[in-house]
């Protein structure tokens, strides 16, 4: 039975995008023009939509209106039908949802299963950019770019925040982008190392702010603990060393690890390269290797359960660890606070590497919203429009859906200053207070509270993870990719491609980190990726990139 | 009366003759490699069982420090009470028993009277049968035509979406087909001549000797759809709806992509043990089902029915 259920759900994924293809491809384009905007017949759609809407303008529809929309559920607050969130939504602006309950453990299987069987709800959040990709050719879902000028508060955003570069990336090779994004006004750096602070003051150390530091900080520990790997890293699923990888790939100017991309775009040249045959990216795994050939990275690092690493940490075996703001204080803290309660930890800025003091710029952009394409002919679907501008890119519907109705669960004290009520928690600010935010009332809800004005988004950072952010604003943002959509068929092709060169990737950057292989070897290994299909797949990339640049640019 | 002289018998076992029949010293050796050997298995499987029971009863530092083995470190049960105070896990739960116990009930019926009319080798058209039951174990339509199917049919949101789409399951319907194919025909015709009708005949001859079988084949069913949750996913739209394994399923989900750290100022409040908690509190009542389905896994029932 178990063997049975695990492969049906691996199936799930493989069967419903080949059948997404075969159930809708006959239908409509959607209504959608060959230019944004252009050649959209919206006559007799504007039923229940207000002629005023602007930035600014609360959205009421003139009649009540009813959306079907996908939900997903998670764990920590369960859907309750009388939260206030959907009481004051329906007050608010005359909308009621119609929520189709869809686990989070399963949630993009299920949105797959919906689309391809023609029985998808109207609005799908949740929904992250590069997801889309596989339903864009049945046109079963909304080329939502079309539409954008219906949303007054998401267009005056993507302006003022300059991310159109940004919406650029979204872009498939008919120009349009399929999912609404959400927007965050700066870049949010959240992963970084979280280090014993108590032990570098011991010893007399600074928090390191650039990789060499770091490794001289490593050293100076383990001249004091020669027994132990001072640094011993986490977070190796779904890629060996993922998180770590993906911090200093950023900063080396490469990719790696959860943000690993195939191409990297060389300016110099104009041209994407592949990413890992780069000299950045050898620069990076010759880092990496210095730091476990010398002892002061645990070799496990890259294949250990996250528990076992927590554990070596907690137990005083290893001095740093990769950490986010969460897991500071839902893992390390509570960990030491029998056993070592002096001890000190606290994260440190992520380092400065070879590219520079740098972030990426790509986290502005959040998880967003698909549509079904048959949302375009509804007769509601301006209206549509306007309440989904509202709700999720106005700075009151993004305001209310975060912190909720003032007075009831939370007051402000002016300008960005907002507090819980008295009797609400949230994320421990009232750890007394017997009711919740999210579990009580709906708000600060993942399905419709993300994004938004840095303001808004510190708004419930504690202290400690304000400072943080303070220095991480300080960082230069790393220039976006140029867009480079694939057609179907090339996407069909690189698919077939990427499994073997990530595969084989990934395994020659661990044998050079941990020693297996020699980095003299280098040359044989980019040779070995040549063999996998490097430089078609980066050929095939580039004719995407100069096509699009040509029709689009 | 034969008598027995206590002190010849104590005699006789404590030092063993050559004669009569005992353990072959090979027989000795292989007996303690087994007894090892099972020791150990038992060891392997029911150290995580027990483990997760240490782990749901211990405080959470001890638990994110890895102290706790076998033995609960900081003894807890506020997560027993968190869990158990959620309204929606009961209401899961129930909905678990009921399509357990309403599943295991269809399939049980239908299996059943499929398995005897297929154990009857003079049946015309009896090839066909199997064929079109063995054709569905290789073939099926895939899994959004199912959906559809389902969907069309007004089941979806309903019990019956996942009690019968799966209510016969071919390799239990194969395995009772072969027990019916080994009872002595003699014993049915014997009915038949006592003025039983086939019904009958399947009711007060061919069950009660089937005891074994058809516990066996209660115990497969009711620990699959105890442990199914695909259904319930692909045909449930509401929370209230979802059996407990898909509730189980999410709260792990949650608590490890709150590690991941995706959704802004989404902080975990799930503890590592309530996935402890919930495990046990899921896995004892289908564990206690076992202990009195196995008084039926007898052999032998049919010793002497029949003299040939």
């Amino acid at each position: 039975m178990v063997r049975h259920r695990a492969k049906l759900t691996a199936s799930v994924m493989v069967t419903t995008s080949a059948l997404v293809l075969a159930a809708c491809g006959g239908g409509d384009d959607g209504g959608g023009g060959s230019d944004e905007g252009e050649g959209v017949d919206l006559e007799g759609k504007d039923v229940g939509a207000m002629d005023d809407y602007d930035i600014g303008v609360q959205f009421t529809a003139t009649e009540p209106l009813n959306f079907s929309t996908l939900y997903n559920e998670h764990p920590n607050y369960p859907l309750k039908d009388d939260w206030l969130f959907f009481e004051e939504l329906e007050e608010r602006t005359n909308v009621t949802l119609d929520l189709t309950v869809v686990p989070l453990s399963d949630y993009d299987d299920k949105r797959s299963l919906l689309i391809g069987s023609g029985d998808a709800p109207t609005i799908m959040p949740k929904t992250y950019p590069g997801s889309e990709e596989p339903f864009v050719s049945s046109r079963a879902i909304l080329p939502i770019s079309d539409y954008v000028d219906l949303m007054p508060n998401f267009q005056a955003k993507v302006e003022q925040w300059g991310l159109e570069d940004n919406l650029d990336t979204l872009r498939q090779q008919d120009g349009k982008f399929y999912v609404l994004p959400g927007l965050h006004e700066a870049p949010w750096q959240d992963y970084t190392i979280a280090m014993r602070l108590d032990v570098l003051d011991d010893l007399g150390l600074e928090a390191p702010t650039t990789w060499d530091e770091f490794r001289d900080v490593l050293e100076a520990i383990k001249e004091e603990y020669p027994d132990d790997y001072p640094f011993s890293g986490r977070w190796n699923v779904p890629t060996p060393g993922g998180s770590m990888l993906n911090i200093l790939g950023m900063t080396f100017g490469t990719s790696a690890g959860w943000g690993f991309n195939h191409e990297q775009w060389d300016e110099e040249a104009g041209e994407f390269v592949y990413t890992g045959a780069t000299d950045e990216y050898r620069a990076m795994v010759e880092y990496l290797r210095g730091l476990v050939d010398d002892g002061l990275m645990d070799p496990e690092s890259f294949t250990q359960d996250d528990d076992p690493a927590i554990q070596k940490f907690a137990n005083g075996r290893s001095f740093a660890i990769g950490t986010n703001a969460q897991t500071l204080v839902n893992d390390y803290r509570p960990a030491f606070e029998d056993k070592n309660p002096d001890a000190e930890i606290g994260k440190i800025p992520l380092p400065a590497g070879p590219a520079g003091n740098v972030i990426n710029a790509a986290s502005q952009l959040e998880n967003g919203i698909m549509f079904s394409a048959d949302a375009a002919e509804s007769e509601n679907f301006v209206a549509m429009m306007q309440f989904i501008d509202w709700l999720w890119y106005s700075d009151e519907g993004q305001e209310f859906a975060k912190w909720g109705v003032e007075d009831v669960t939370y007051t402000t004290g002016g300008e960005g200053d907002y507090q819980l009520a008295d009797d609400v928690d949230f994320v421990s600010l009232n750890p007394d207070a017997d009711k919740h935010l999210q579990e009580d009332f709906g708000f600060s809800n993942g399905m419709f509270a993300y994004g938004g004005s840095t303001e808004l988004l510190h708004s419930t950072f504690s202290e400690e993870e304000q400072e943080f952010q303070e220095t991480m604003a300080e960082k230069d943002l790393l220039p976006l990719p140029p867009p480079h959509p694939f057609t179907e068929e090339e996407r069909e092709q690189v698919t077939l491609w990427e499994t073997p060169l990530r595969d084989h990737t990934d395994q020659a950057t661990l044998q050079f980190i941990l020693g297996q292989r020699d980095l003299s070897e280098w040359d044989a290994y980019v040779a070995e990726l040549e063999a996998k299909g490097m430089s078609q797949y980066i050929d095939v990339v580039n004719e995407a990139y100069e096509r699009f640049e040509s029709e689009h640019g | 009366m034969v008598t027995v002289d206590p002190t010849k018998v104590a005699d006789r076992i404590a030092r063993p003759t050559t004669s009569g029949i005992q353990d072959s010293r090979g027989y000795r050796v292989f007996q303690v490699f087994n007894t090892v050997a099972l020791l150990g298995v038992v060891v392997v499987t029911l150290y995580p069982f027990v483990n997760i029971i240490a782990q749901s009863l211990s405080g959470e530092s001890h638990i994110r420090a890895g102290d706790v083995n076998l033995i609960p470190r900081g003894f807890n049960v506020t997560t027993y009470e968190l869990v158990m105070s959620d309204s929606m896990f009961w209401i899961n739960y129930r909905n678990t028993v009921v399509y357990t116990v309403v599943a295991t009930l269809i399939a049980m019926v239908l299996t059943t009277c499929y398995a005897y009319v297929l154990s009857k080798r003079n049946l015309r058209g009896r090839t066909f049968l199997i064929g079109v039951a063995v054709f569905t174990m290789f073939f099926n339509g895939g899994l959004i035509p199912n959906y559809v199917l389902v969907t069309s049919l007004g089941l979806k949101n309903t019990l019956w979406a996942i009690v019968l789409p799966n209510a016969i399951s071919v390799f239990n319907l194969l395995v009772m087909k072969s027990f019916f194919e080994n009872l002595p025909t003699e014993l049915e015709e014997a009915a038949k001549i006592d003025g039983l009708n086939t019904y009958k005949t399947l009711w007060y001859v061919v069950l009660p000797l089937s005891k074994a079988v058809v516990a066996t084949m209660i115990l497969f069913y009711s620990v699959a759809y105890w442990n199914s949750w695909f259904q319930a996913f692909l045909y449930m739209d509401r929370a209230e709806l979802f059996p407990i394994t898909i509730y189980l399923r999410n709260l792990i989900a949650g608590a490890n992509s709150a590690g991941a750290g995706l959704e802004s100022s989404d902080l975990a409040q799930v503890a590592s043990n309530i996935q402890a908690v919930t495990m046990v509190l899921t896995v004892l009542p289908i564990l206690c089902v076992y202990p009195f389905i196995q008084r039926y896994f007898v052999s032998g029932v049919m010793l002497g029915s029949v003299k040939q």
